[in-house]
């Protein structure tokens, strides 16, 4: 079920059905191609990015919005598991499939109809919205981040017990105060947020 | 005059009520959650009446991400269950003052719109932002006041997503001025988690055990490096150390903190270095008895309870210095500055005199003082620092939406179904000046 959601969602049409009205009011010069990209802004930064150092402390950061520990895309449709129960018949079955064609047809046009309803991240919201085309005087979500910090040290935190740390992980860049220290995150945790 | 529906769409906390009134009249957080024995998402009771519920490794759904409504099938439910079986009102014979934060995208602000015109056909809406309901919540309290002399503040809002420092002038918004820290405290609750979980017990999935560990023993410090120190002392000299026991579904379905008096020991940690010593040593006496009976009974994770230490105050020290997460923004202080200085420089000496902390994050004890602390170096010694803290900062922006609400020309400056219907949404927009 999910190989056939994932394009769906990605395709093109996904943010063209809006209606008319809708589309004259948002400025031409703000529209971007119609492709939606499915990575948001700070994976993609990732992404770019070979370091697995600067990866990991992003996914981490990124893992500090979520609402649920790790679950949240299979939470979105409820009814899919069904539906990809009966894909599975529906492979079986070669003759039965074509016998059954226009109902796929409509299951198929359901799940378009859910991937377009799916609710989007605010990343992706924000990327569509595509602020950064706007002039630079124009107040927006993107220039009311407060920005670096004027200080670059930063302290460090141990990972494990919590205070201040004086060596880095060679192998994840995770930071540990002790021997002792060190000895657990190898054990437990060096390079889980990189893999 | 009509109804008039008040409503701060929080994105951890719904709070709606009747305008004029001085209370919110229900509470209830924006969620759904799934507990374990059920398999529906269900809609959590209001807070004040919540003791019975059971939330132990309850799956939840927020209908606001980052701060922003995206996903309005959800959040239909849940207000759905709020108008009607909460509130006992009719949309279609209420017109709605709706708070959403700063610089929603266009197309979440038609959703929202959407949402409320087309799914519960109110009357008439009013969309306001929540900074600008602080100051006038805050100036109408105090009539003579700087506050409402100058009709400007700053207002610096930590909520649930995020952080906002925003200059307020003549009760709008300096929107170009507006900074935020993309901190708050589901950000908070999770790093919390997060730490928990690495090192006593795993409870990556009790959002809502460890927002109350949060909000019962998370505090600010005020020197970090010495309360590090005591942090790491062992036995009673350890004043930090305390144990929060998880609800075991059986006696007790809340988890409760084991010694509250040992929990507020933190407090008798002196600011000065000079004081500190004697003052110490007076605490020790008092506890002493206590002490020995609590070192027997050290967290023990059979028992279902863990001990933190140094995570009470490094977990909010992060709106003070995210760089220390890694984040690449400013702490609190900075951001405060950066806002005042994008405005005009004869407000500034105003706004540092005038700043008003509000929301849910800024409720960790000592938050003001701490910001105090870490805002006067960096600004300029000829202007005074003065930080106000609202009595109830969760209601602040619900109590200003009432008060505007209450207004006599309320119903002029609302967008009518019928205007809506005519010019669409972007066009209505454009009367709340966002």
């Amino acid at each position: 079920m999910s190989s056939l959601t994932k394009p769906i969602t990605s395709s093109p049409p996904s943010s063209s059905p809006s209606p008319l009205r809708k589309k004259k009011n948002m400025e031409d010069e703000r529209r971007m191609s119609t492709r939606t990209r499915k990575v948001a802004p700070r994976m993609a930064a990732a992404l770019a990015s070979a370091d697995n150092r600067t990866q990991a402390a992003l996914a981490r950061l990124e893992a500090l919005e979520n609402d649920n520990a790790g679950i949240e895309t299979v939470e979105i449709n409820d009814d899919d598991g069904e539906a990809s129960l009966d894909d599975d018949d529906d492979e079986g079955y070669m003759q039965k499939r074509h016998s059954k064609g226009t109902k796929r047809k409509t299951r198929q046009a359901k799940a378009l109809e859910d991937a377009r309803k799916a609710p989007r991240s605010f990343l992706e919201l924000l990327h569509e919205a595509n602020l950064e085309s706007l002039p630079p005087h124009v107040p927006s979500y993107l220039r009311a981040a407060v920005g670096p910090p004027s200080k670059t040290s930063r302290r460090h935190f141990c990972t494990v017990c919590g205070f201040s740390a004086n060596y880095t992980c060679v192998k994840c860049g995770m930071r540990f105060c002790c021997i002792r220290c060190q000895n657990i995150h190898d054990d437990t945790r060096c390079l889980k947020f990189v893999a | 005059m009509s109804n008039i529906v008040v409503l701060d769409n929080g994105g951890g906390l719904i709070k709606a009520g009747h305008g004029g009134e001085r209370d919110p009249a229900v509470t209830i957080p924006n969620c759904m959650y799934r507990p374990l024995s059920s398999k529906k998402f269900i809609h959590p009771s209001p807070t004040a009446a919540s003791a019975t519920e059971d939330l132990t490794s309850a799956a939840v759904r927020r209908p606001i991400d980052r701060g922003y409504l995206i996903n309005s099938d959800l959040q239909r439910d849940i207000w759905a269950h709020l108008f009607s079986s909460l509130l006992h009102i009719s949309p279609s014979a209420s017109s709605l003052l709706l708070t959403e934060p700063l610089f929603a995208l266009p197309s979440i602000q038609r959703a929202t719109d959407e949402l409320v015109f087309e799914d519960f056909n109110f009357k008439s809406l009013f969309v306001a932002d929540p900074p600008s309901l602080v100051h006038l919540y805050e100036a109408s309290r105090r009539p003579y006041g700087l506050l409402s002399e100058t009709q400007c503040s700053l207002v610096v809002d930590c909520g649930f997503s995020f952080t906002h420092a925003a200059p307020v002038f003549q009760n709008f918004t300096v929107n170009y001025a507006v900074k935020r820290i993309d901190l708050g405290g589901k950000a908070l609750t999770n790093y919390l988690k997060e730490l928990v979980s690495y090192r006593a017990i795993n409870v990556m999935d009790e959002t809502f055990i460890i927002d109350d560990v949060k909000e019962k023993l998370c505090f600010v410090s005020l020197d970090v490096a010495r309360d590090l120190q005591i942090a790491r002392k062992r036995g009673k000299d350890n004043l930090l150390r305390c144990t929060y026991v998880l609800p075991d579904g059986v006696t007790h379905t809340k988890g409760f903190v084991k010694d509250p008096d040992a929990a507020q020991r933190y407090l008798s940690l002196s600011d000065g270095s000079r004081s500190q010593p004697s003052e110490t040593v007076k605490d020790m006496d008092r506890t002493e008895v206590m002490e020995e009976a609590r070192d027997r009974k050290r967290a023990d994770l059979a028992k279902n309870e863990f001990d933190l230490t140094n995570e009470r105050f490094l977990v909010p020290e992060m709106i003070f210095q995210p760089a220390d997460l890694g984040m690449n923004q400013a702490g609190l202080a900075e951001c405060i500055v950066r806002a005042v200085n994008s405005c005009h420089p004869y407000l500034h000496s105003v706004l540092y005199e005038s700043i008003i902390l509000t929301g849910g994050s800024t409720l960790f004890p000592r938050f003001a003082e701490r910001l105090e602390r870490e805002l006067r170096p960096l600004v300029p010694d000829d202007y005074q620092v003065k930080i106000t803290t609202q009595e109830d900062p969760l209601l602040g922006v619900w109590r200003g939406g009432s008060l505007l609400a209450s207004s006599p020309d309320f119903q002029a400056m609302c967008v009518t179904k019928a205007e809506y219907e005519e010019n669409g949404s972007a066009r209505c927009r454009r009367r709340f000046f966002h």
